[in-house]
């Protein structure tokens, strides 16, 4: 159960001032409303091209990491058991190390964590407070939720741009389409000012759209909506648009977040909300919400190797407990929260978005009819 | 040819085979399917026969039916594994320390269970060649360690498991396909599949797959009579024929079809087949959804115990319990130079017992719990079977021995559930443990994936 009633939180959220340097609101406003071709029957469609857990970042992270980076497993290793000629176990060194890789704790354990201090940090005003343990937006903004990324804002793998994790994550949600996550927004009067959207999440089917070069992401592609595997992905959310920024309830979202190796994890956000910067060709902005640490743990387990971790000095099972440390969210029935307010920065391109039939017998123009497993 | 017929010679062929062999014919494992792969029928040392298995094809065996095996050389995260052609490691050397070859951690640790540890030729027996062998085709005499003079097969060394009791099993293998940072396996060998050069087989979650030579899938239409292509101008929009040359002839299970003058389009098992147009990836089985349009396959696994469900879920279409909860494989392979397995109950159960549950069996079990099996269940094929086990140490126990449990295995080892999911759709376990569970883990039991690579 949340903390925050609904109505509190969309009080917060049409409050909230948008907290990524994603450009000036009245920038919009002060452009002709007139609906952009791409707008069909009040809908338009976006996809992700860029998602990253939103890390304020000084050079050389000298501000919110004045102690320097957090260690991972090699270093910790090193640390607890040192190369002092003794004879080690299997057992008693990796296997433990990677049994509580799997089942974290909260315990105390030998080694340093280092939390992002400083006071600036992307986001949103999840609870609709300002407390002193939140943050101030670039632009001003009081009042921003984002204990995550005091969590991992001083451990490399999250840090732009040679974070492994943070570049990484990226090329395999373009690369791979079980990846591939949009939202719809119908009911679309206006992009600079509609008091009243309605927002949709799939998982889409299609490649995205490229230019030559393969780099850049463009408008106008099709996605198919994946209504077979892919309806975890599905939800929906009431929002306005306001100066040109779609502001959206909150609701959970499960955004699917797989590396490579073939697996097949994701993300969640509890209590998501958008806030987007929209033109008729791109959005851009951030989602921000409720991460449940497990969540994310089993996320990073199950998407990353230890040694993959390695690369960017991420310990898993440090990070889980600096993550419950933290948490902000979603008490449990012990009054311990279980999830932490956290923001994802993104950038998305138009697309239109196909609406296959649900069915085989849809398809070929008969009524619906349920459709039995293959068991081939 | 008539299908029944092809298969009927298919099946006198291996008869023949095994009886010039001389030696376990009567014990010959027939899968419990409607049809056999049919595979070239290339010149075999003495001793060395083809038996059909249950989900990897045909297989090269020894005398006594066993499944053949070869290791051949793999990269690992800090060097190579495995075995060069012409060049057997396998030996009896006890290996006591892991080798480093996979990161973060570090060589030189000390690996568990040390009494129990076998070696290398005691898993995996080397197939001696007798003196005064004669080298046929493919197959070779290597020498290897202490001079020993063994087959080889397509220049790598090959050897039988000690886990293969029986004409049919290959339990020697333990995945579909090697990928990621799975531990350099051994392999089954088998005799090339028989089809013309358009085409090619795949090994699937399923079964023995038909592509084209590319790897689209291959599709036959029930809308089409034997050996008559029926799909028109509208039909033809989704679906290409696949077309023969001008020269292409009749073959075995395979034939040619004229279906306009001067364009001639290949049959299997007197269907004419054709791939779809909308097909994005290789081996996609999304073409079967359609009405009457069906994937193709050489051979089809037996189907799973009707205890067993199938089910959505958010990875894909997955083997599910009878309460439809995901069903997950385990895999393991140690860091030691030999590379051995550790994901059967007959060897040390140190790894597992970490990754589900920290060291504790009772936490183990609550993460992932074996799929208990009824008694007295009947089977009738040999990739899926029960098996005794004791919970606390993960080893076989003997039947009804107090606390045992009786359990569902594929490929003689234990399948699971997941403690992490709690509705049917849920795969929450996938990928758990080392290296995305291909080191040291847990993979749901896919069977079909639109993205990915996880159903073959």
């Amino acid at each position: 159960m949340h903390r925050f009633s609904a109505k509190a939180l969309l009080a917060c959220v049409l409050a909230a001032s948008t907290s990524l340097a994603t450009g000036t609101a009245s920038a919009a406003a002060d452009t002709a409303s007139a609906l952009p071709a791409t707008v069909k029957n009040g809908t338009i469609g976006f996809v992700i091209t860029h998602r990253y857990w939103a890390v304020h970042q000084s050079p050389e992270g000298k501000v919110e990491c004045p102690n320097g980076y957090n260690d991972g497993p090699r270093e910790q290793f090193k640390q607890q058991f040192p190369e002092d000629g003794a004879k080690r176990t299997l057992m008693d060194t990796q296997l433990m190390r990677e049994g509580r890789q799997w089942h974290p704790t909260t315990a105390e354990e030998p080694f340093t964590f280092k939390d992002a201090g400083g006071k600036v940090s992307y986001g949103m005003n999840l609870d609709g407070k300002v407390k002193d343990s939140d943050f101030t937006s670039p632009d001003g903004a009081k009042g921003i939720d984002n204990q995550l990324y005091r969590a991992i804002g001083c451990i490399s793998n999250y840090r732009a741009p040679e974070g492994t994790i943070y570049h990484f994550e990226n090329e395999f949600m373009r690369r791979y389409n079980n990846n591939r996550f949009l939202i719809e927004l119908s009911g679309v009067d206006s992009l600079v000012n509609d008091a009243d959207v309605t927002v949709k999440s799939y998982r889409g089917l299609d490649n995205l759209l490229t230019d030559a070069t393969g780099a850049s992401f463009i408008p106008g592609g099709t996605q198919r909506i994946d209504n077979r595997f892919g309806k975890f992905v599905q939800s929906t959310w009431k929002g306005k648009i306001v100066d040109g920024v779609l502001i959206t309830e909150a609701a959970d979202v499960t955004i699917p977040a797989s590396a490579t190796f073939d697996a097949s994890a994701f993300h969640v956000l509890k209590g998501a909300r958008f806030q987007l910067k929209l033109t008729g060709e791109r959005a851009e902005g951030v989602i921000a919400g409720y991460t449940p640490v497990d969540a994310f743990i089993h996320h990073l387990n199950t998407s990353w190797s230890t040694h993959h971790q390695s690369y960017g000095q991420l310990s898993s099972p440090s990070l889980y407990r600096a993550m419950h440390r933290l948490a902000d969210g979603y008490p449990d029935d012990k009054g311990q929260m279980t999830a932490i307010s956290s923001a994802m920065s993104v950038q998305m391109v138009q697309v239109y978005v196909d609406h296959p039939p649900q069915t085989v017998a849809e398809m070929n123009g008969a009524a619906p009819a349920p459709v039995q497993p293959s068991r081939e | 040819m008539s299908l029944k017929s092809t298969v009927s010679i298919a099946a006198v062929a291996v008869v023949a085979c095994a009886a010039a062999t001389g030696a376990f014919a009567q014990d010959r494992y027939k899968p419990p399917v409607a049809e056999l792969e049919d595979y070239v029928r290339d010149a075999m040392p003495p001793g060395i026969s083809v038996q059909h298995s249950d989900v990897d094809g045909p297989v090269f065996v020894d005398s006594r039916g066993h499944t053949l095996y070869t290791w051949p050389l793999d990269r690992l995260r800090n060097g190579d594994a495995g075995e060069q052609k012409g060049k057997p490691t396998c030996d009896d050397t006890k290996y006591t320390e892991n080798s480093g070859l996979m990161s973060p951690y570090p060589p030189g640790l000390i690996l568990p269970d040390l009494d129990t540890r076998p070696t290398c030729i005691q898993v995996w027996p080397a197939l001696l060649a007798p003196e005064g062998a004669k080298e046929v085709g493919k197959w070779t005499v290597v020498e290897g360690p202490k001079g020993r003079k063994q087959w080889a097969y397509d220049g790598f060394a090959v050897y039988t498991s000690v886990l293969d009791t029986k004409p049919g099993t290959v339990n020697g293998a333990t995945r579909r396909e090697q990928r990621g940072d799975a531990p350099a396996l051994r392999k089954p060998i088998g005799p090339t599949p028989n089809h013309p050069p358009a085409f090619a087989v795949k090994t699937v979650a399923t079964g023995r797959l038909l592509t084209n030579h590319v790897g689209f899938s291959i599709y036959t239409w029930d809308g089409d009579q034997a050996n008559k292509s029926n799909c028109d101008a509208k039909c033809l929009k989704d679906w290409a024929p696949v077309q023969a040359p001008q020269t292409a002839q009749a073959q075995g299970e395979w034939g040619v079809i004229e279906r306009s003058p001067g364009v001639k389009q290949w049959t299997y098992r007197t269907h004419p087949v054709y791939t779809r147009v909308q097909d994005r990836r290789f081996r996609s089985l999304e073409g079967g959804d359609m009405p009457g349009w069906h994937n193709v396959y050489t051979q089809k696994n037996p189907e799973p115990p009707k205890e067993f469900t199938v089910q959505d879920s958010r990875i894909g279409q997955v083997l599910a319990d009878k309460n439809g909860m995901t069903v997950y494989v385990y895999q393991c392979g140690d860091d030691a130079l030999d590379q051995l397995a550790c994901d059967h109950p007959s060897n040390t159960q140190a790894y597992r017992l970490a990754i589900c549950g920290n060291g504790d069996p009772a936490l183990c079990n609550r993460t992932f719990a074996y799929v208990p099996a009824p008694a007295n269940v009947k089977i009738n094929n040999l990739i899926w079977g029960t098996s005794w086990i004791n919970p606390t140490t993960g080893h076989a126990a003997k039947p009804n021995e107090p606390g045992a449990l009786h359990v569902w295995t594929f490929r003689d080892r234990p399948i699971y559930t997941h403690g992490g999911d709690h509705k049917p759709g849920d795969a929450n376990g996938d990928a758990w443990g080392e290296f995305n569970g291909y080191r040291n883990g847990w993979k749901a039991f896919w069977l079909r994936d639109d993205f990915l690579s996880n159903a073959g």
